[in-house]
């Protein structure tokens, strides 16, 4: 359609709209009638076109504000009228009776009481919503035309908070002056109450009210903070359950222990859960979640903790499960979980410290009462062998003890503490405590002992992987020790004991010991013992080359002595440990006067081994290596009647040796007295006693006769050859005494000590040193945490020690004071 | 920005030209020398709203070029015509950057206020015009309330709800099915068609922007193919022999657009059809007493599932007010009786009329069948019938909704809804505008108001810059008033401004008028409710369009001379038009005929220039003493 030109005009718009003045009142009463039907739910009969019309009309006319106010009108009527009443209805007294009131109701009538109510109520909200809504559609000319030009709220809108005005807010009754809100909010929580306590409670039904409380606001602005939900019902919901919890709480610690009260703890908390979901709103949680927790948890927790049935009480009995609820309640409140690592920490320093005053104690246990009979020396070396046996058994019981330990608490760790981080920085500390506790000086002694026994006896018949276990254990130990180097002391003067007797079951376990231990401490540790080992194979190579060049040489001489050699670099092993109690500074060339074929053989071995090696100087130590001297016993009579002679192999010490062949050119029933084997030999003192009383003394290995027949030995002693001896075997070994690898008694190992704090005051010489060549420049704070963080990895220093060797450094004048300045600082010199 | 090479341009435009002389690709502005083009372009030049508005509406392609390669757009932006440019651009003129044709639209613009026009539309996120109605038929696939569908297809797993209408207007196939056995409630899918396949084929029968790719996505190669192959069979079944072809990805975007608007152009095409021939041709006249007989079966030949109804006008009845508008034409056609299904011919008794005088011929309605599913895309009916009322509740006959306005008016709403066209005549435009602002329909309303504000400048051309000086032709085609009053009641913004405008380039005519000071003061009062400021709003717009008018002469410093030339014609064609007028032109303009120059008050002025200058300030002046008289403080 085209519109043409010329006579087309536009019409003036709409009949009955313009001129028409339009009946406001007929037309209202129309529509209020309509509101009425609507209200009753006869809507189907309404023809909607008709009462849109209207409106439509009304608003078209300018009377878009009288309608509106007249729509207002009409619902606070009818709200305040048919609607408060019906509600009133369900007032019944059971519902208004105070929950405390003497012969009152029961539990279960206030229920269905309160249920009734609510019910009512979800139903005058339900109809007053689809009734608006429909009331809207109608009003929908005026919605979008007049409200939005002035600004006012919507007709919806309106309507709600009319609703929260003339029911929410009425007064309850006449004697009752509470608005119904709180009527509603002291059912609710009484039902909830309800079902804290057990009983059953329709939930669906709590929530649509939850729901109704949450569409509506307190203020007239529809803000989101101000829902009535929150306003009113939250608050009060959340201080009940406070005060609630916090009663539970009390009442849980007086009648349960901890791992009932953990449980029920977290039942509660997952109800309170459950009960946001399908009774409230979600949004409740979090809050609700924290009241719980505080009161429940928070408050409570030390007290929890420090129970009778607490952590200590759970990890005494292994209760993981109880461990892991009391980890959880925790991680809860506290992601530090402080209180249960408190009390973990506790625990473990105080068995920790029992192990440690074990170990001290059998350390120092009296010896069993000697045997009687032989006074004097010999029960007392025997005692005192004894004892350092037993300490040495003490010490690796400390070993397995805290082994034991560290297993039980890992276990703890994984299972009920989920492999928690921090808690495991907080147990690994905890060990570390009591290991390097003040009280217990040796734990790096006896963790070398440790290995040691192991090396010598413990891994016989086991498998790689068990092996490797307690390999792993040894080392995880050493991880807690701090004082590295003093362990480092240690393990040398062992290993080399045990390479030089050949008492390692395996080399190879060995050498797995050491890649072990350059992994967790470094190559600087490890250098000296991997030279130590690799001084060994020389050795053997060595022996062999001996060997083959001795063959070279000529005629087989019968006499000639075979030579196994070990040549020790000087400085690799620890030469002041090899020797024999008593002879430290002096006598560090032990002399000793060998028989001429023994001289022979050593001086063959010299001039092949300078020519091997030009410019080196070789040190014999008489006091290490052992003999197999071929003994021939004269006959003696036998049990079936013959004569034999009895040949035997003796393997003896060095020493022991030497002193044997004294005897060879002793005519029979000859003796020799102590002092001429001292002349004769050279052997210092107090080896040659010891020497002499395993060979005269001790009951299996008399092959001397001493006269007299004592355990001390005395210049004017005699000895003879003991042509009665008598042994089962032909192979004998004759020990020397206290030759083995044994707990130091304390002034050894104050010996030690003073020995390790001398190197350490090199290496922390060496340390600033180094420091100060870098920096050129430091303050005096700045140096001394500097050189401890350096040697971290080997032990901690202490302040006094750095200043001490700071001074000597200036006085050698490595360094120099910076005059001027408040601070000290230093300044390198080169 | 990207750089191309020469060669690749080259090859670029090649591969376009071949495109488009095999019929692929549409040319964007293809040449264009019909009659009705050149026209329209001469009518951008002028800025001549309602020439420009009539052409479109009669259909001429709004993006075509001349033999000089010029768009409306470009014309339109070159001249300077504001409002023609927002005219063009609402109708779907394309100003697409990077394009020969957009570029020049841009930098051809007369001033920033075009400029800032032309880059608010941009082309690249401006949709179809018709996407709406795309979009709501699309809709009406998922929408599951208000419950619209009346028939349904059960394939495998899936069951669709769909209308019976819109198959018989889209697929060929169904037309003669359903027409055939129009009771019919489900179908069945014929074999080895796979539900996907079906799936596509009704997607893109409501309009839905189909891509094949989002279908086969996660399919196997034999599933696709089976898919395919489904949708192949179906296309041919329904005979919509253009679904296997749509449905193909296109890369090229340009081509993909097009085939988008090619299918929605022919989808309104169809729908309008079939609107026509149905709905339109089926509606019913009866007298309005004898309406309650009406009853449709809900089983009838066109699917429709409610009656509206409009009632002739009052006034063509009442005794003549004050207009001599033609005799209602409507209810001149001999009533037809075609209605379908039983027929219950008990009359009612006779029903109350509204007007006084009762006339010999009885009052007539004319009745319209009608989907509720095209009935949604108003708000009104989408509540009602999403409501709980009485209308939207499930009788055995069709019910009868009643319309408040004429059925000239309800013929134009129901043609919009069913094919988004907007042809009506500047005679039902006021009407159409209340009744699209009842009904909620937004869109309608919007075009209302451009029919009015374009077309309402009357029979002389309204361009501004020939009228000067307010002269007018002797018979109004609007009434001012009411065109102003109908903005403020509608809240549409364009009406208030032409209102404005056209009050001001015709002050000297009005303002003297009672009516006039009327009006000023219902402004005042409607800016006192709104509590906005203090000032008249009527009359501020007024004051802008009145320095607009005169600034226009002020600025142009050749329009001296050119005033000078045209003096003289200016005169005669002012002296043929007054030819038939009456007593409403004053003096003045009987004496501007004979020559003189004179201002408003009658004075002598040396020039143009003056009698312009001078005539402002009379014009200023007497609005405010108008506003003096009236108490009113702006």
């Amino acid at each position: 359609m085209i519109a043409g030109r010329g006579r087309q005009r536009i019409r003036p718009p709409r009949r009955g709209l313009h001129g028409d003045e339009i009946d406001f009142e007929s037309t209202w009463d129309i529509i209020q009638a309509a509101f009425r039907e609507i209200h009753t739910k006869n809507a189907s009969r309404l023809s909607y076109e008709e009462l849109y019309r209207h409106a439509y009309r009304i608003v078209l006319k300018k009377k878009g504000e009288d309608l509106y106010k007249k729509v207002k009108e009409f619902e606070k009527q009818w709200l305040s009228g048919e609607v408060r009443s019906s509600i009133q209805l369900l007032l019944s007294p059971n519902l208004l009776a105070d929950a405390q009131s003497v012969g009152g109701t029961t539990a279960n009538e206030r229920r269905v009481a309160g249920e009734k109510f609510l019910k009512g109520l979800k139903q005058a909200w339900g109809d007053h919503q689809v009734c608006m809504s429909m009331l809207a559609d109608v009003l929908m000319y005026m919605d979008r035309v007049y409200c939005q030009d002035h600004r006012v709220p919507s007709i919806y809108t309106t309507a709600m908070v009319l609703f929260r005005d003339e029911i929410l807010h009425s007064r309850t009754s006449a004697k009752d002056s509470r608005p119904l809100l709180d009527l509603l909010s002291h059912v609710i929580l009484e039902q909830i109450q309800m079902e804290r306590d057990g009983d059953v409670i329709d939930k669906h039904l709590i929530k649509s009210c939850v729901h109704m409380l949450d569409g509506l606001h307190a203020d007239d602005l529809e803000s989101e903070n101000q829902r009535l939900y929150n306003v009113s019902f939250e608050q009060d919901y959340l201080n009940t359950s406070r005060v609630f919890y916090r009663g539970e709480a009390e009442s849980m610690l007086r009648e349960s222990d901890a791992g009932e009260y953990c449980r029920r703890a977290r039942k509660r908390i997952h109800e309170e859960e459950d009960r946001c979901r399908a009774t409230l709103l979600e949004s409740t949680t979090p809050k609700i979640q924290k009241v719980v927790e505080e009161e429940l948890i928070q408050n409570r927790i030390k007290e929890l903790v420090e129970m009778e049935s607490g952590v200590r009480f759970m990890i005494d009995n292994d209760r993981l499960d109880e461990l892991n609820l009391i980890y959880d309640l925790n991680a809860r409140v506290d992601t530090k979980k402080s209180e249960v690592t408190r009390a973990i920490q506790k625990r473990i320093v105080e068995l920790g410290t029992e192990v440690n005053n074990d170990a001290i104690a059998a350390s120092q246990a009296a010896p069993p009462p000697a045997p009687a009979a032989d006074g004097g020396d010999k029960p007392k070396g025997q005692a005192q062998e004894k004892s350092l046996n037993l300490q040495t058994a003490a010490a690796i019981k400390w070993v397995e003890d805290v082994l034991v330990l560290k297993d039980k608490f890992d276990k703890v760790w994984r299972d009920s503490f989920q492999s928690d981080n921090l808690l495991q920085t907080a147990m690994t500390r905890s060990f570390a405590d009591f290991i390097n506790s003040a009280t217990f000086p040796r734990s790096s002694e006896y963790i070398s002992l440790f290995i040691d026994e192991n090396m010598k006896k413990g891994i016989k018949g086991k498998t790689e992987t068990e092996i490797d276990i307690m390999l792993e254990k040894a080392i995880i130990l050493l991880r807690y020790v701090q004082d590295k180097d003093l362990f480092e002391r240690y393990y040398k003067k062992h290993l080399c004991r045990r390479l030089l007797m050949n008492k390692s079951i395996s080399n190879e376990v060995e050498k797995q010991m050491i890649s072990k231990m350059k992994m967790e401490l470094g190559n600087n540790f490890t250098m000296k013992l991997e030279a130590m080992f690799k001084d060994m194979t020389v050795s053997e190579e060595l022996t062999s080359g001996f060997k083959k060049h001795v063959e070279g040489l000529g005629d087989r001489d019968p006499h000639r002595i075979e030579l196994a050699i070990n040549v020790l670099t000087s400085m690799t092993w620890p030469m002041d440990t090899i020797g024999g109690p008593g002879d430290n500074d002096e006598d560090r060339r032990p002399k000793c006067n060998f028989p001429p074929a023994v001289e022979k053989i050593k001086r063959g071995f010299e001039k092949y081994y300078s020519e091997k090696h030009s410019g080196r100087q070789l040190t014999w130590l008489p006091n290490m290596g052992t003999a197999d001297v071929k003994a021939v016993f004269p006959r003696v009579l036998q049990k079936d009647g013959s004569f034999k002679e009895r040949r035997h192999e003796l393997n003896v010490s060095t020493y022991a040796m030497v002193i044997l062949l004294l005897f060879n050119e002793l005519p029979a029933g000859q003796h020799i007295t102590f002092e001429e084997i001292q002349a004769q030999t050279n052997i210092p003192h107090s080896d040659l006693v010891r020497n002499l009383q395993s060979l005269a003394v001790a009951p299996k290995t008399r092959i001397l006769v001493k006269e007299p027949m004592s355990k001390e030995i005395r210049p004017t002693d005699m000895f003879f050859f003991n042509e009665g001896f008598r042994a089962g075997f032909i192979r004998i070994k004759v020990g020397v005494v206290s030759s083995g690898n044994k707990v130091e008694s304390d002034r050894e190992r104050r010996e030690t000590e003073k020995k390790n704090d001398d190197s350490r005051s090199h290496v922390v010489e060496a340390a600033i040193v180094r420091i100060m060549k870098q920096r050129k420049e430091l303050g005096h704070q700045h140096l001394v945490s500097e050189t401890i963080s350096q040697l971290n990895g080997k032990f901690k220093p202490e302040v006094s020690l750095i200043k001490k060797r700071i001074e000597k450094l200036i006085e050698r004048e490595y360094l120099e004071r910076v005059e001027g300045g408040e601070i000290s600082s230093y300044r390198y010199l080169a | 920005m990207t750089t191309l090479k020469k060669h690749e341009i080259e090859v670029a435009l090649a591969t376009e030209a071949r495109a488009v002389s095999s019929g692929q690709l549409k040319e964007d502005n293809p040449l264009d020398t019909s009659e009705n083009f050149r026209t329209f372009c001469e009518a951008c030049r002028r800025g001549d709203l309602k020439v420009c508005q009539e052409m479109i509406q009669a259909g001429v392609n709004i993006n075509s070029r001349d033999s000089h390669d010029y768009t409306p757009l470009i014309l339109a932006s070159l001249c300077g015509h504001l409002e023609l440019v927002q005219l063009l651009l609402e109708n779907g003129a394309l100003c697409e950057r990077d394009t020969f044709q957009g570029e020049r639209c841009l930098y051809n613009a007369l001033n920033d206020r075009i400029r800032n026009l032309l880059l608010s539309y941009d082309y690249a996120k401006s949709t179809n015009p018709l996407q709406p109605l795309a979009a709501h038929i699309t809709s009406l696939l998922t929408r599951p309330t208000p419950k619209t569908s009346d028939i349904t297809i059960q394939a495998y797993d899936q069951t669709f709800h769909i209308h019976k209408f819109l198959l018989a207007a889209r697929s060929p196939y169904f037309a003669k099915k359903l027409a055939a056995a129009p009771a019919i409630s489900t179908w069945k899918l014929p074999q080895n068609v796979p539900a996907d396949s079906l799936g596509v084929a009704l997607q893109y029968l409501y309009l839905s922007e189909v891509s094949i790719r989002k279908v086969t996505l996660g399919l196997s190669n034999e599933e696709e193919m089976a898919v395919l192959n489904g949708i192949d069979k179906i296309g041919r079944q329904l005979e919509m022999d253009r679904l296997f072809e749509d449905i193909t990805e296109v890369s090229d975007r340009r081509l993909l657009r097009q085939k988008r608007t090619d299918e929605l152009d022919r989808g309104r095409h169809q729908l309008e059809n079939w609107f026509r021939d149905n709905v339109m041709k089926n509606k019913v006249i009866v007298d309005t007493h004898k309406v309650d007989n009406v009853q449709w079966d809900r089983n009838n030949s066109i699917f429709a599932d409610v009656l509206l109804r409009a009632d002739d006008d009052e006034d063509d009845y009442a005794s003549d007010e004050a207009d001599t508008s033609p005799g209602p034409s409507e209810s001149s056609t001999p009533p037809l009786r075609a209605t379908l299904g039983p027929l219950n011919g008990i009359p009612v008794g006779p029903r109350q009329s509204r007007s006084p005088l009762r006339q010999r011929q009885p009052r007539k309605s004319t009745i319209y069948p009608a989907h509720r599913a095209m009935l949604l895309r108003s708000e009104y009916f989408l509540t009602m019938f999403s409501s709980t009322f009485r209308e939207a509740q499930d009788t055995p006959y069709l019910q009868v909704i009643k319309l408040d306005c004429s059925p000239k008016v309800l013929e134009a709403i129901l043609t919009f809804l069913y094919t988004e066209r907007s042809d009506f005549g500047l005679d039902v435009a006021i009407d159409v505008l209340f009744a699209a602002d009842q009904l909620f329909i937004e869109k309608l309303k919007q075009r209302a108001a451009l029919i009015i504000s374009t077309l309402g400048n009357g029979s002389t051309s309204a361009v501004e810059s020939e009228n000067p000086r307010g002269e007018i032709d002797a018979e109004e085609a609007v009434d001012i008033y009411e065109i102003v009053r109908a903005g403020w009641d509608t809240r549409v913004q364009r009406l208030e401004e032409f209102g404005a405008r056209y009050l001001a380039y015709r002050l000297e005519r009005y303002i003297d008028e009672p009516e006039f000071a009327e009006l000023v003061r219902e402004s005042a009062r409607r800016v006192k409710a709104r509590q906005e400021t203090d000032t008249v709003e009527l009359v501020d717009d007024i004051r802008y369009y009145l320095s607009d008018r005169f600034r226009l002469r002020f600025e142009d410093t050749g329009f001296d001379e050119m005033m000078d030339e045209t003096t003289q014609i200016d005169g005669d064609a002012l002296a043929d038009a007054d030819k038939g007028v009456d007593a409403y032109v004053p003096d003045v303009e009987a004496q501007v005929a004979a020559g003189a120059i004179r201002t408003l008050d009658g004075e002598i002025a040396g020039d143009e220039f003056a009698q312009d200058a001078i005539n402002y300030q009379i014009l200023l002046g007497k609005i405010d003493r108008l506003l003096e008289n009236l108490d009113l403080d702006a």
